[in-house]
């Protein structure tokens, strides 16, 4: 039986604009769930709340029955906008969380080595942000979320800045990685393909005010055939959902 | 490596140019001079003679060169590091907590707008001896700092604190990982820009300040005298001590902003 491990209930307006109306779901533990909706359906705000930086005008987001505070709870999240401190080395950057959560020398260090390599940025420790490509800097922002060990991992469009193909190997990468290390994950997206690819389960979003329009339990092998006809059918079943133009 | 050595080889060629032109410079001044065979106008070589005058018998009041350039830099040293001790905190908190600064800007921003040099009278008015100077290099230099400071703390990149805040950092946290080290660069461009206006106020306060040391005063008690290779020694003692400053302050910021030189390979 799937153990809860999340559970949301909020709606949120911005300065009376309703962003997110009656959103309810659960997130199980070890599942990698994908948020997929329209560009600008509050997709980033849902994962503002996820992470506890938020407090949703009205309802609840708790984690393990409580209130999510990322005081209190080790979350990490992988953010959309690029992400490295730029005056810290890949070293310091990644181990940023660490720090923060007050582990010592010989953990950080052992965690820190676990993860660069996890990520393949070997070699690189001393790198300072501006030195490395958009790919790498994603890395660096999924070694520092993975490091602390999160009971719960949020990543918001994560590759939504990188290209094509730097985006293709960033979906694989992560795979491997969520297969090696399970954590529970929320991924938001608005790409269908990678929600497909990715995912255990996917919720799709309206656009404002956000609702939830539909649910998909995807259970095809993994690694998942991108041409496969039972992914395609998949993928046109939710692009429909999806659709801008609604009614 | 063969790039570390591209570099040197650079800085070996930019110093010989800069040698160059410092030649050329000095020639054309010479020859200029000789042309027009002018008291008014002396040759680098007279400057030099009466560099080396004021260097070892001091000026028509028996004062040394170097005690007039040990008081101007004192006088500076110690308006500008109050000038710091004050503006950064202050730039810091006013950025953090913009109410701050909102609800007392009736009073900062009209402040700011009086040059220092308005002030002199009645500074000599009030205040006496050093302190007179350190203030109006102080109020001089303060302002570059304080805005400087304050709007680059309001610039930090908001991801930069999310990043922090997600996994539960304190507000001290966010300050002294985040808050200071973004806004560093700018505080050094502030802190190089009050420095500049630092200078200009203590030329301007001690032609008026009516003591007989700093090289302001030498300045003028030579341009009383009308001799205009002494008045000439006093300006590029001023030129060269800002150079060397601003070439430390450059040196500084290579070696805080290692960060920013580094050269990218992706």
């Amino acid at each position: 039986m799937e153990k809860k491990l999340i559970d949301v209930d909020a709606s949120m307006k911005f300065n009376g604009t309703s962003v997110l109306e009656d959103i309810k779901f659960k997130i199980h533990e070890n599942e990698f769930l994908v948020l997929v909706g329209p560009s600008g359906c509050g997709k980033t705000t849902m994962a503002n709340l996820l992470a506890g930086l938020l407090k949703p005008t009205s309802g609840h987001i708790t984690i393990k029955g409580e209130k999510i505070n990322p005081k209190v709870h080790n979350i990490s999240i992988v953010f959309q906008e690029p992400s490295c401190i730029p005056w810290r080395t890949l070293w310091d950057d990644i181990i940023m969380g660490l720090e923060i959560k007050g582990a010592d020398q010989e953990t950080t260090e052992k965690r820190a080595k676990e993860v660069i390599k996890l990520v393949g940025l070997d070699g690189f420790e001393e790198y300072f942000p501006k030195q490395i490509s958009g790919g790498m800097k994603q890395r660096v922002a999924i070694a520092r979320a993975y490091a602390t060990n999160p009971d719960f991992l949020l990543m918001d469009e994560p590759f939504g800045h990188l290209d094509a193909q730097t985006r293709y190997l960033m979906q694989i990468e992560i795979m491997r990685i969520w297969e090696k290390e399970k954590k529970t994950v929320a991924y938001i997206t608005n790409n269908i393909e990678e929600a497909v690819y990715l995912a255990t389960r996917i919720i799709v979003l309206s656009k404002l005010p956000a609702k939830i329009k539909a649910e998909y339990k995807i259970d095809l092998p993994r690694p998942r055939d991108l041409t496969g006809p039972e992914f395609l059918k998949l993928r046109g079943e939710i692009t429909e959902q999806c659709e801008v133009v609604e009614d | 490596m063969a790039n570390n050595e591209d570099a040197g080889t650079g800085k070996l060629v930019n110093f010989s140019y800069n040698v160059f032109t410092l030649c050329m410079f000095l020639i054309a001044w010479t020859v200029l001079s000789w042309l027009l065979k002018s008291l008014f106008f002396p040759t680098p070589w007279v400057v030099f003679k009466a560099f080396i005058e004021l260097a070892t018998y001091g000026d028509v009041e028996g004062i040394n060169l170097s005690v007039h350039i040990y008081k101007s830099s004192l006088r500076i040293f110690a308006g500008f590091v109050a000038a710091c001790i004050l503006g950064i905190p202050l730039g810091i908190l006013m950025g953090l907590y913009p109410k701050v600064y909102d609800s007392t800007k009736s009073i900062i921003e009209p402040i700011r707008f009086i040059p220092p040099v308005a002030w002199i009278p009645l500074v000599i008015v009030l205040l006496v001896g050093f302190s007179r100077y350190a203030f109006i290099i102080w109020l001089g230099a303060f302002f570059p700092i304080f805005i400087g400071t304050l709007l680059s703390v309001r610039s930090v990149n908001p991801i930069h604190i999310d990043v922090p805040r997600s996994f539960g950092a304190s507000r001290l946290y966010i300050i002294k990982k985040i808050i200071i080290p973004s806004t560093l660069p700018e505080i050094f461009t502030g802190m190089r820009v009050g420095m500049g206006i630092g200078w200009d106020c203590i030329m301007a306060s001690e032609m008026i300040g009516g003591e007989n040391e700093g090289l302001g005063v030498m300045i003028l008690k030579y341009a009383e005298l009308i001799r205009i290779e002494d008045i000439i020694v006093g300006m590029v003692i001023i030129g060269a001590i800002g150079f060397l400053i601003n070439e430390v302050f450059i040196l500084a910021e290579k070696y805080v902003f290692k960060w920013k030189e580094a050269i990218s390979i992706g």
